[in-house]
């Protein structure tokens, strides 16, 4: 086990001191009572939004007669939106941020409903922050939201890595027999590491930051059942920043599996490729808060232990169940932007997962109505 | 009866099936096609409907038309529409209801449906159908069980369960899920009464299977629309364990709608419950697991001909392997796929990305090169790219790669037009790893100009890309053009917020190089400051060599412990699950440690901890030039010349293209009298060939030439070796890449 004694320390430092330089209004009693009953779960979030109301400009008063605040301030559109404005403005990521600050807090209140609310703007604090890293713009105050999710998610998981054991058909499993006489039971099995064992980490290293990210983005996975669509639109979006590719080249990417057949055909289209601006995207998109300026500006490294669990957030964008059509548009425009950004890198394990997610998309949209539960109309009724 | 028109389609259908085979890699059509089939199939069975079609009723032999009871039903008069029914057909009052239920539910009146099916007490009629037990119990042989089975009344158990299914499909209809959900769960319920056993094979008629199966299909359906994802899971885990006699599209199908649940809900199925494992069976403890498997099991249907060609299956495990850093197993799995599925090129191409993306460059390059053949697809982009970049690893096809980006370069137009500057960027690489390997002067250096030339042109089409401006970085330090150089290092370490340790180092060594030690320094310690313990192997001996060539060497020998003590808790503790990518890349191995710890000493004299180690170092390699090469220079700091000569030999056996020991060799050589320095002459042309910017190599041939009198020639040598030491690293900048 990695036991590195500086880095825990700094970790309680940097607690203590957000703690200490806080001004919240939460009242002591309510910090102190870490008990779950809903009462007290229900004066928590009552409590969080109205420090809340201190930050920003209005609060619908719908909100704090809610008999479940929580859950009406995760799925309040006009507080969201507020929110979300206020993390792109330039200064949003200060150490003293406000709005960061009071982010931090209600992660700490380990209140589930309170935690969701935070989560929900993961999608905003981590396209700022990594598209603001190379900017020299302050960023303490997102790093100290990034560095309380993946402590929780290091608590959740007692440090330990994610692991898959890939099956093997040799070996008769839950679904199905085989003839072969079962052989040593561990042989054949291959272990895959999906996500590393966690360390503590109290300030975010450069060299780690991916990981951070990363791994609260696996965390919002986790939960993203429970996410409001609009939080994953932003991630979406977000997603096309951080690939520098508007990928506009393969919107059409047909779904056959003949590359020959797409290439020529794009290259009848050819000449007509020009990079477009989605201008209305650009808006949202500039997260420094300047408009940012032309395709490609928000353009981050891209390594595994981030793409990874972008990739899975992006797929139950477009394939979960109960879909919503606008996060669909938003979530394959992403996906051809990765496409596009992992040709560029030639990942050749990102152009798989990319590449069949297109693919999956495009049948998805063609699949008809066929419904094998539906019973044939008959002329003849018949017992 | 067959008709003539029946008949014509029994030919069509055949015909279609002939065709289907044929047409299997065109997936799309053939699977519109085997749906024609099916629709065929059903209307043969139950004559065909169309639209304004007048309907007639038929039961116990007799028939009648619906129209007189359609109307009475519009009136709202149910009952009279079922006596009217129970006359015309003697039918008991389930009966009537249920005929009744089934021509609602086909016009598309689901309300008047559900209000026809209110009228029955369905669960009543379930318990009537349930065996006694008192009659069940007591059977010892197994043919008195099998008996009572066949006491089950099939024809009234098609009857309800029929009806309850019906309900759930109005209720479905209705947008009522929920509501639906629950009779449909009522369905597999009752089946479950009615028959203990599960469902006996071929002793089931062909109406109740149908419902069966079709209930089992609809019920996780039903859940996940209704939006409850857990329920969904159990229903499809009950689709698949329990004994309903699935076909085998029906399986395959709620086994696929399975796995992309898994994969794309976002919801944690857990394990399967205790009472489903069977002992030594292969038993998924998450998403991913239970997916795969699933997927696997499907795609060996599909190669066994069990169930019908869908492309998506392997899109889906696509994904999921690929997650899963699996792309190894991903390739076995598209190797097993019957030939005539995927047109061959697109089974390498694929091919070739699993290996690649598994480390396997050779095996994806000989792929490539097949699909890239001038009969083959010969401008397929991706794979003209991915050759290239693999070449562009290897100096000995570095050459081969410089025609694939070149044809990369001048394919990439149209759409792919924005994937030029990939092209040049990968020309680049491919020319500077081939001038590596080059045999003259002239061509290493047209190489070198040639390579940058295109790196400089891809990096004006993609100013954003920070590994360009690394690799550019690179470049110009081996040029030894140090302040283009520091430019881009800087450019790096800016773009990527300093989140790659290659960066810091490159920086660290390009100041270095610049004989600007401090800054280097600076830039270590800022450097170990953003890299968390376990990753600091490479920048503690970078640190190390700063610290030498800072002249302190007490401080180095510090920080070489501190290296050492990190080496030994990283491979005590580095087991399968710690390593992360970033960390393989970065791991100092402990060999490199203790040799260059032994040549720290040695240059201490301290000839004794030298050969301790020395000694270490072997232990962990036993035959390497590195540590011949130190050997020698600790025979010779002692004076052995005869034994250290041996060394540099014996190295240079092992290694012939090793050339700090040619250098050595011919520094001993030429202190031996003027007989040996034509032989020390050759040895160091030879190491100037490998290592043109080798500046001891330079220095030792002025001397040789200073001594054979050619006092020109050794000021030229003198002269390159200096301003070669001026700008030297403290490692070789290819050490970053």
């Amino acid at each position: 086990m990695s036991n590195d004694p500086s880095t825990s320390s700094t970790a309680e430092d940097h607690q203590d001191t957000i703690s200490s330089t806080t001004t919240t209004t939460t009242t002591p009693t309510i910090t102190t009572s870490a008990s779950s009953d809903h009462s007290s779960s229900r004066s928590k979030a009552q409590s969080t939004i109205q420090s809340l109301s201190t930050i920003l400009p209005s609060l619908p008063p719908s909100l704090a007669s809610s008999s479940n605040p929580s859950r009406s301030l995760l799925h309040d559109h006009h507080t969201a939106s507020n929110i979300s404005s206020l993390l792109r403005l330039p200064d949003s990521g200060a150490g003293d941020n406000n709005l960061c600050r009071w982010l931090y807090d209600t992660f700490q209140s380990s209140d589930n409903d309170l935690q969701l609310v935070v989560l929900r703007f993961l999608p905003i604090i981590a396209g700022v922050y990594l598209s603001r890293v190379s900017l020299r713009i302050p960023i303490a105050g997102f790093e100290a939201v990034l560095l309380a999710l993946y402590a929780h998610e290091t608590t959740t998981r007692a440090s330990q890595a994610i692991t898959v054991n890939v099956p093997d058909l040799s070996h008769p499993s839950l679904y199905h027999e085989t003839k072969a006489p079962i052989k040593n039971n561990s042989t054949g099995l291959n272990l895959a590491v999906i996500s590393p064992s966690l360390e503590p980490y109290g300030t975010v290293r450069s060299t780690r930051r991916a990981r951070i990210v990363g791994v609260a983005l696996e965390l919002y996975y986790s939960k993203i059942c429970e996410m409001p669509v609009q939080s994953k639109i932003e991630f979406c979006e977000f997603c096309r920043v951080w690939a520098g590719q508007d990928g506009e080249m393969y919107k059409e990417m047909t779904g056959s599996s003949s590359g020959s057949s797409s290439t020529n055909k794009r290259k009848e289209e050819g000449g007509k490729c020009e990079v477009q601006e989605d201008g209305n995207d650009e808006n949202k998109e500039g997260g420094s808060g300047k408009a940012a300026v032309g395709v490609g500006m928000g353009r981050i490294p891209l390594p595994w232990e981030l793409l990874q669990p972008v990739l899975r957030i992006l797929g139950h964008c477009l394939l979960c169940p109960n879909q919503n059509k606008e996060l669909i548009d938003k979530a394959s425009k992403a996906c051809t932007s990765l496409y596009a950004r992992s040709m560029h890198d030639i990942n050749p394990k990102a152009i798989l997962a990319t590449r069949s997610l297109l693919r999956l998309t495009n049948t998805a949209a063609k699949d008809d109505i066929f419904d094998p539960t539906e019973i044939p109309k008959s002329r003849v009724i018949s017992i | 009866m067959l008709t003539w028109s029946s008949g014509v389609k029994v030919v069509m259908h055949c015909k279609l099936s002939v065709e289907w085979i044929r047409d299997r890699d065109k997936g799309e059509i053939c699977e519109q096609r085997a749906r024609e089939q099916i629709v065929v199939n059903q209307s043969m069975e139950s004559g065909e409907y169309e639209e304004g079609m007048e309907v007639e009723f038929s039961a116990n032999g007799n028939s009648m038309k619906a129209t007189e009871v359609q109307a009475k039903l519009d009136e709202g008069n149910i009952q009279e529409a079922e006596s009217s029914l129970r006359e015309g057909l003697s039918l008991n009052f389930e009966e009537a209801r249920a005929l009744l239920g089934k021509l609602e539910y086909q016009r598309g009146n689901l309300e008047g449906a559900l209000r026809v099916f209110d009228g029955i007490d369905l669960q009543a009629a379930i318990e009537r159908l349930q065996p006694n037990l008192a009659e069940k119990t007591p059977s010892k042989k197994g043919r008195s069980r099998s008996d009572s089975q066949h006491t089950v009344p099939q024809h009234a158990a098609t009857l309800v369960l029929d009806a309850i299914y019906l309900k759930a499909k109005s209720l479905q209809k209705l947008g009522r899920l929920k509501e639906a959900a629950n009779e449909c769960n009522n369905v597999l319920d009752a089946v479950e009464k009615i028959f203990h056993q599960g469902i006996p094979d071929a002793q089931v008629d062909g109406r109740l299977q149908e419902t069966v199966s079709q209930s089992v299909e609809l019920l996780p359906e039903l859940w996940k629309q209704a939006g409850y994802p857990q329920e969904a899971i159990s229903a499809y885990r009950r689709a698949l364990l329990s004994q309903w006699n699935l076909d085998n599209d029906c399986c395959a199908r709620i086994q696929k709608g399975f796995a992309v649940f898994l994969l794309y809900s976002g919801v944690e199925a857990g394990p399967p419950s205790l009472g489903a494992q069977v002992e030594g069976s292969y038993v998924p403890k998450n998403n991913l697991e239970e997916a795969i498997l699933l997927l696997m099991i499907l795609l060996r249907k599909l190669s066994l001909g069990k169930t019908k060609w869908d492309s998506s299956l392997m899109e889906h495990l696509t994904f999921a392997l690929s997650l899963c850093n699996q792309t190894f197993v991903l390739a076995k799995q598209l190797e097993e796929i019957m030939p005539g599925v995927y047109h061959r090129v697109d089974r390498w191409n694929s091919l070739a990305l699993c290996y690649c993306g598994a480390g396997q460059n050779q095996e994806a390059l000989n792929l490539l090169r097949k699909s890239l053949h001038k009969h083959e697809r010969p401008e397929e982009l991706m794979a003209l790219l991915l050759a290239a970049k693999i070449c562009s690893e290897d100096s000995y096809v570095a050459a081969e790669g410089v025609g694939y980006a070149q044809r990369a370069i001048s394919n990439a137009q149209g759409l792919d037009e924005h994937l030029k500057g990939v092209g040049l960027r990968l020309l680049g690489l491919c020319l500077g790893k081939q001038a590596k390997v080059s045999s003259s002067d002239f061509e290493r250096s047209r190489l070198q100009s040639e390579a940058l030339k295109s790196l400089n042109e891809a990096i004006n089409l993609e100013p954003n890309n920070s590994d360009l401006a690394f690799e550019l970085g690179v470049h110009y330090a081996e040029h030894r053009n140090l302040d283009t150089a520091l430019r881009y290092a800087k450019k790096f370490i800016d773009q990527t917020g300093g989140c790659l340790i290659k960066g810091w180092r490159l920086l660290a060594l390009v100041l270095s190089a610049q004989q600007r030690f401090s800054e280097a320094h600076v830039v270590t310690d800022a450097a170990l400051d953003e890299t968390a313990k376990w990753e600091q192997g490479p920048l503690l001996r970078l640190k190390a060599k700063l610290k030498i060539s800072e002249s302190l060497p007490m401080d180095a020998i510090e920080t070489y412990r501190n290296l050492l003590a990190l080496v030994q808790a990283q491979r005590k503790s580095f087991g399968p699950l710690r390593i992360s990518l970033q960390v393989e890349d970065d791991k100092v191995n402990e060999f490199e440690v203790w040799h260059g710890l032994s040549d720290l000493y040695s240059s201490l004299s301290y000839w004794k901890d030298a050969e301790i180690c020395l000694s270490k170092a072997r232990e962990l390699k036993q035959h390497s030039a590195e540590t011949l090469h130190a050997e020698g220079v600790i025979f010779e700091g002692q004076g052995q010349i005869q034994e250290a000569l041996a060394a540099y030999i014996d190295c240079l056996l092992l290694e012939p293209c090793y050339v700090p020991c040619k250098i050595l060799i011919a520094a001993l050589l030429s202190k031996m009298g003027s007989t040996a320095l034509p032989v020390a002459r050759s040895l160091l042309s030879d190491a100037l060939r490998i290592d043109p910017s080798n500046r001891k190599a330079w220095y030792y041939l002025g001397m040789i030439h200073r001594d054979d009198g050619r006092i020109g020639d050794a000021i030229d040598c003198f002269q390159a070796a200096s301003m070669l030491e001026e700008s030297d690293p403290i490692e070789s900048f290819s050490s970053v890449l």
